[in-house]
């Protein structure tokens, strides 16, 4: 258990706190609240210009709140006296020195908190630059770049890491790979917070889910919860006795559509309940299935609300 | 899967903690940030070269009936180039600053350092030593050079123990260095290189100078205390004709250093990145 207290172990690493962000009269990030937690990876999902970015600069200190706070582990970030192994940060791919070598500009950053050159090789074979370290960082593809960005967050073998949009410019094999990496990473007891606009990847590598739009929180879940939870799931049934079951169906809340004859689409009631329905009125069932809804199609119904919402308002003010 | 299972996360990660941010660390980032680019070897070269060169050159070809002697000449012959190389050493140090912001290497620099002041300090300590270090040798080695060329001239036969030199020669290293430690203070400021540069080139060096064309009398009485003019006093072998005194000379370049420090520093506190 590391020596930790027990009751350590339900810790939240970064925690957003009403945070407010405007720059002039643009609203970035509004009143956002939410907490991430170790041992799993937490994605953090948005259109572009929802906020993410900015929540993410403001937690390791690069964009001051207008009001409210950004906390990594209880403290400021510019509290920690070693920052960089308290949060390793991915922010903008291209945060490097166009004329500097990959291997340099790790090297003049490990030196701020004495990390031995040894680390520097560590990180550079970790996210497998070492035939490119020597060179010029002008010259990498955006794909060398991110795995750059990598290394850089990985630099102080952190407990927090912050991503943000690490898959972008990625080869399908560098996805691959960081999806292994950051599952492993949080399997470790790190917190993993990763933002992207890519529903599918965040799906396939996240476990828990903030969504924001507009700078707001839409919702804090898990991936599981918000695709059920949003995703419009709909049963399907084929029956020759479609017409009276779905008489038998009708009720509160529950919307039927017969795409066919025969086929009825169900929403608003579970599989178990249309099949114990048919039973108990005795209707023969040739098919019965559930639709899950994608994450996609989750995250479009939440985020639609979301833009209506802004449309309104800048009709109104004008 | 099993409810415990399910519950169950693993222990919070404990990250090493042998690794501490300090000063001494942000020095050596500093250090091996300036010596990584191929810029800075390209226009310290090109310092060295002027600053030689071309006290080398007037030295050299002056005519040997010159009318003119004394060691206030000497000295200013010797140091033409110098005046130079002190622009290209600015400029380098404003892209010391301004270089970061453009590349976005900031965000990186930052997130290492986020109480960021230590960073400024850092690069005015790492840059304003290696400009020290290197025209002390490039000024004295420019002065004994033109000493030599100008052997058997009426300039000639000057010492560093013949009064006011050495004084005048430790001069213009500290103007050169005040003047760097400037520019790098306006980058932090500006954080735009052409903005930086632009202002450095016009408003320090260029304005002064034009100021004093102008015809109002209290223009020309503020001029000798403008940022750009506040370190020529101290470069002349007799400096009792000079508008500022040395002690003054001294004072208001530090009145401007911590003018332009204490701004950059506010600024960099309060800015996002």
């Amino acid at each position: 258990m590391n020596g930790r207290p027990a009751d350590r172990t339900v810790v939240c690493m970064i925690e957003i706190e009403h945070l407010t962000k405007r720059y002039g009269k643009k609203t970035a990030v509004d009143d956002l609240t939410f907490n991430v937690k170790p041992g799993v990876v937490t994605g953090f999902l948005g259109p572009n210009g929802a906020g993410k970015s900015t929540t993410m600069r403001a937690v390791v200190g690069l964009d001051a709140p207008t009001s409210g706070l950004a906390r990594v582990n209880g403290k400021h970030y510019s509290e920690f006296r070693s920052p960089l192994t308290e949060v390793g940060a991915l922010l903008e791919a291209k945060s490097v020195h166009a004329g500097r070598s990959a291997y340099n500009h790790l090297l003049a950053l490990a030196r701020t908190h004495g990390i031995p050159k040894r680390r520097v090789q560590e990180v550079i074979d970790l996210v497998g630059l070492h035939e490119v370290a020597g060179k010029r960082v002008g010259g990498f593809s955006l794909g060398m770049g991110q795995r750059l960005g990598i290394a850089v967050a990985l630099l102080g073998d952190p407990a927090v890491l912050i991503l943000d949009e690490p898959v972008n410019g990625l080869d399908p094999d560098g996805v691959k790979w960081i999806r292994v990496l950051l599952k492993g990473l949080a399997a470790e007891g790190r917190t993993v917070f990763l933002s992207s606009h890519l529903m599918s990847e965040l799906a396939q590598t996240a476990e828990h889910l903030i969504v924001i739009g507009q700078g707001r929180l839409l919702a804090d879940t898990t991936v599981d919860d918000f695709v059920s939870g949003n995703g419009q799931a709909r049963v399907r049934v084929v029956s020759p006795d479609a017409a009276r079951l779905a008489e038998h169906l009708a009720g509160p809340g529950v919307s039927i559509a017969s795409p066919e004859k025969g086929v009825l689409e169900v929403s608003g009631t579970e599989a178990a309940v249309v099949g114990q329905t048919a039973a108990a009125h005795g209707l023969v069932l040739h098919e019965l299935r559930t639709d899950r809804g994608s994450l996609e199609d989750a995250f479009m119904q939440l985020t639609a609300d979301a833009v209506e919402y802004r449309q309104t308002t800048e009709g109104a003010s004008r | 899967m099993t409810a415990a299972a399910m519950t169950e996360r693993p222990a919070p990660y404990v990250q090493p903690t042998q690794y501490k941010l300090s000063a001494a660390g942000l020095l050596g980032s500093e250090w091996t940030k300036l010596w990584s680019l191929r810029s800075t070897w390209i226009v310290l070269l090109c310092a060295v070269v002027f600053s030689a060169g071309l006290g080398a050159l007037i030295s050299g070809t002056v005519p040997t009936d010159l009318e003119i002697g004394g060691a206030e000449t000497a000295v200013g012959f010797a140091m033409s180039g110098v005046g130079l190389s002190s622009v290209f050493v600015s400029v380098l140090g404003i892209l010391v600053i301004t270089g970061e912001y453009s590349t976005g290497s900031i965000r990186s620099t930052m997130s290492a350092a986020p109480k960021r002041l230590g960073v400024l300090w850092a690069k005015a300590a790492v840059f304003g030593a290696v400009v020290t270090v290197l025209f002390t040798v490039m000024v004295f080695a420019t002065f004994f050079l033109s000493q030599a060329l100008l052997d058997g001239t009426d300039l000639g036969g000057i010492s560093l123990g013949d009064e006011g030199v050495t004084r005048a020669l430790v001069g213009y290293v500290a103007m050169i260095v005040y003047l760097t430690l400037l520019a790098i203070a306006i980058g932090a400021i500006l954080r735009n290189s052409a903005g930086s540069i632009g202002f450095y080139i016009g408003v320090i060096m260029i304005l002064p100078q034009l100021a004093t064309l102008l015809p109002w009398d209290w223009v020309s009485d503020v001029t000798p205390y403008a940022p750009g003019n506040a370190a020529n006093t101290i470069t002349y072998v007799d400096a009792s004709g000079q508008a500022l005194g040395v002690g003054e000379s001294w004072l208001w370049m530090g009145v401007w250093l911590v003018v332009a420090y204490g701004v950059a520093g506010l600024l960099l506190k309060r800015r996002d990145m």
